[in-house]
């Protein structure tokens, strides 16, 4: 019994750094529609980033997650704006291929500058543990899990609260009727993209002073992120939370009853039945997104 | 049509021409990947060019083909005559399997969940010691017996036989399925899924021909892989054979035949010219990618295609009809319009 409290609270912790580096994908793949296999590596480049801001720059954490995102932001910005734009209206193909280009590029590029070691993120707080009754965690992943809550609530904000967060959506229900209205859509896009880079790369940042940032990880980050963005339907934030946590849950129960060789298999398991049976996500009502 | 059948003619003829030429086992072995990969790129074209559906997950057809003349050759003590074809006919019911359960979905949906199933084949080979022999792989798949005293050189010659006889049989049976019913059939659905529906085109059975046949080329390939390199891992499903695969199809032109030949020609080629700037070379490859989706969207045989269309327009214009209506025109017309088919899924 206790064992199981312990993998389901190790469930939902992983689970919630699924549901965050999801998120930024789900903004992506679920407005813009465009089926970003980069996302991993802006995961990558975050931590990588991160990784020198704290180290070599001396920064504290939170002075560096502002630097990352400040940084990363303008790179989405501009790729959107110069490379994403020329193939806006060219169905998901050019997108995908665009995109893998791009990770390919970002993955070697980051290579050849910070080789395969992996590099420690400089924590804010300690990994000392915390007792829960039967449960232990570090302070560390609850402080994660805490500024993972805190990023999801700010972008659901962003979206739903602000003019920005308006036109955005407007663009991506119809961009004839929002241009007519005088909504700057290249700008929307551009910033619905740099808004999807900022918050992969604050997830690469902030895992990254849990498990290590590595410049070879974005190829799984991507997949993980797929499959939550599935599981959830697209475009939805309560879907990609829910999505991420229950990677996560069913992830850490397998992992801890059945054998840990084939946790990975569980997601793409997931995606499969998912897509067979509800392919717009597990938790979508309609079948047409707005 | 004609323009095409006599390119692919005579590229296969060129190539047969190559071992009479070449003695050099490492220039072979180079000309060996090059018929390898264009047997791949073709049976990827059959599902990306002519159904219009962006596979990610082809490689699942050919670790299945390489795991099944690996395991079927070490463990059994099959031929490789008869190997590589089980492998084919393996891989075409895993196509069966894979396409009837992933072309009920379009767009992105059937992207990830065709890549999903390429990684759960990946997580299998990996964990099904039993079977597979896990991360270690199948090494030591048996040459054929007759190879056993001739030397690497023929060795490398014989491999270059199989490898061209492969392609031959792949470039036929393409040939035959896009110039049949069937092939036409699969357009329509790539062109306008709906229209094509409403005129009795179902597009679950001609996507699936598409899918089925592909996954049956790409098996033997597989196992022609495996033979050739007599060693099979987990990594033949892993995302970066997938990568070449696409880059070969898109650089040559996707929905063309002879296209494929061209992207496996170039970029096997270009991967080994630019192996000489060893870190650099995969970053280069990445911007490569990124250029073409922007400036070559067509690929290399749409951008001649559409050459060719105005300068037979501009000749049809001064000198009356007869140019214009130049038979090979019509078909490389279609082709050279941008899909609409990824708009409308």
């Amino acid at each position: 019994m206790d064992l199981l409290l312990q993998y389901l609270a190790n469930g939902l912790v992983t689970g919630s750094f699924y549901a965050l580096s999801a998120l930024g994908l789900t903004l992506i793949l679920g407005l813009m529609r465009v089926v970003n296999f980069a996302h991993g590596e802006l995961y990558m480049l975050g931590g990588v980033m991160g990784w020198w801001a704290t180290t070599r720059l001396g920064l504290d954490f939170f002075t560096g997650l502002l630097l990352v995102a400040v940084v990363m932001g303008a790179f989405g910005w501009l790729v959107d704006r110069f490379l994403i734009e020329r193939i806006r209206d060219q169905g998901e193909e050019a997108g995908i291929l665009l995109t893998i280009g791009l990770s390919i590029f970002l993955a070697n590029t980051a290579l050849l500058a910070v080789g395969t070691a992996p590099l420690k993120v400089e924590a804010p707080i300690a990994a000392s543990p915390a007792f829960f009754g039967p449960i232990v965690l570090t302070k560390l992943r609850l402080f994660a899990v805490a500024v993972c809550a805190l990023l999801i609530v700010a972008s659901w904000l962003t979206i739903h609260k602000t003019r920005l967060g308006r036109a955005m959506r407007a663009t991506f229900q119809d961009p004839m009727a929002a241009r007519l209205v005088g909504i700057r859509t290249a700008n929307v896009y551009a910033a619905t993209f740099a808004m999807g880079t900022v918050i992969a790369s604050m997830a690469g940042m902030l895992l990254g002073s849990i498990y290590s940032a590595q410049v070879s990880v974005g190829g799984l980050v991507s997949m993980k992120a797929f499959v939550v963005v599935i599981l959830g339907g697209m475009g939805s934030f309560a879907g990609a939370i829910a999505g991420g946590l229950l990677l996560g849950v069913a992830e850490a129960l397998w992992g801890g009853y059945v054998a840990t060789g084939w946790v990975d298999i569980i997601g793409f398991a997931l995606v499969i039945l998912t897509l067979v049976f509800r392919p717009y996500g597990l938790f979508s009502r309609s079948a047409e997104r707005a | 049509m004609r323009f095409e059948r006599n390119g692919l003619l005579g590229f296969l003829a060129l190539a047969a021409l190559v071992p009479f030429v070449v003695h050099d086992q490492y220039v072979l072995h180079i000309a060996i990947m090059v018929l390898f990969y264009a047997v791949l790129a073709t049976s990827l074209n059959l599902v990306v060019g002519y159904v219009g559906e962006f596979s990610l997950g082809h490689t699942a057809f050919l670790g299945t083909g390489a795991y099944a003349a690996a395991i079927l050759s070490t463990q059994h003590g099959w031929p490789m005559w008869l190997t590589v074809p089980v492998a084919g006919v393996l891989a075409a019911v895993m196509g069966a399997l894979i396409g009837a359960i992933t072309l009920r979905l379009q767009g992105p949906f059937f992207v990830i969940v065709t890549l999903s199933f390429a990684e759960v084949l990946r997580l299998v080979a990996d964990n099904w010691i039993g079977l597979t022999n896990g991360p270690m792989g199948i090494a030591g798949v048996p040459q054929p017996a007759m190879l056993a005293d001739a030397g690497n050189l023929a060795g490398k010659h014989f491999y270059y036989a199989v490898a061209w006889a492969l392609l031959a049989v792949s470039l036929y049976l393409s040939y035959r399925f896009v110039h049949s019913n069937a092939g036409r059939a699969a357009v329509a659905i790539r062109e306008n899924r709906y229209v094509a529906q409403s005129i009795g085109v179902r597009p679950l059975t001609y996507s699936m021909l598409a899918l089925v046949l592909g996954a049956f080329l790409s098996g033997m390939a597989g196992g022609f892989y495996a033979h050739y390199i007599s060693f099979v891992g987990p990594e033949m499903f892993r995302f970066a054979f997938m990568v070449s695969m696409i880059i070969m199809v898109l650089i040559g032109g996707k929905g063309t035949l002879l296209g494929p030949l061209i992207g496996a020609l170039l970029v096997t080629f270009l991967e080994e010219y630019l192996r000489e700037a060893k870190e650099l070379r995969l970053s280069i490859f990445g911007l490569a990618v990124i250029a073409i989706v922007l400036f070559l969207p067509q690929g290399l045989m749409g951008f001649a295609g559409r050459r060719r269309e105005r300068r037979l327009a501009a000749s049809g214009g001064a000198s009356g009809a007869p140019g214009a209506s130049d038979p090979p025109a019509a078909p490389r017309a279609g082709q050279a319009a941008p899909t609409p088919a990824g708009r409308l899924a």
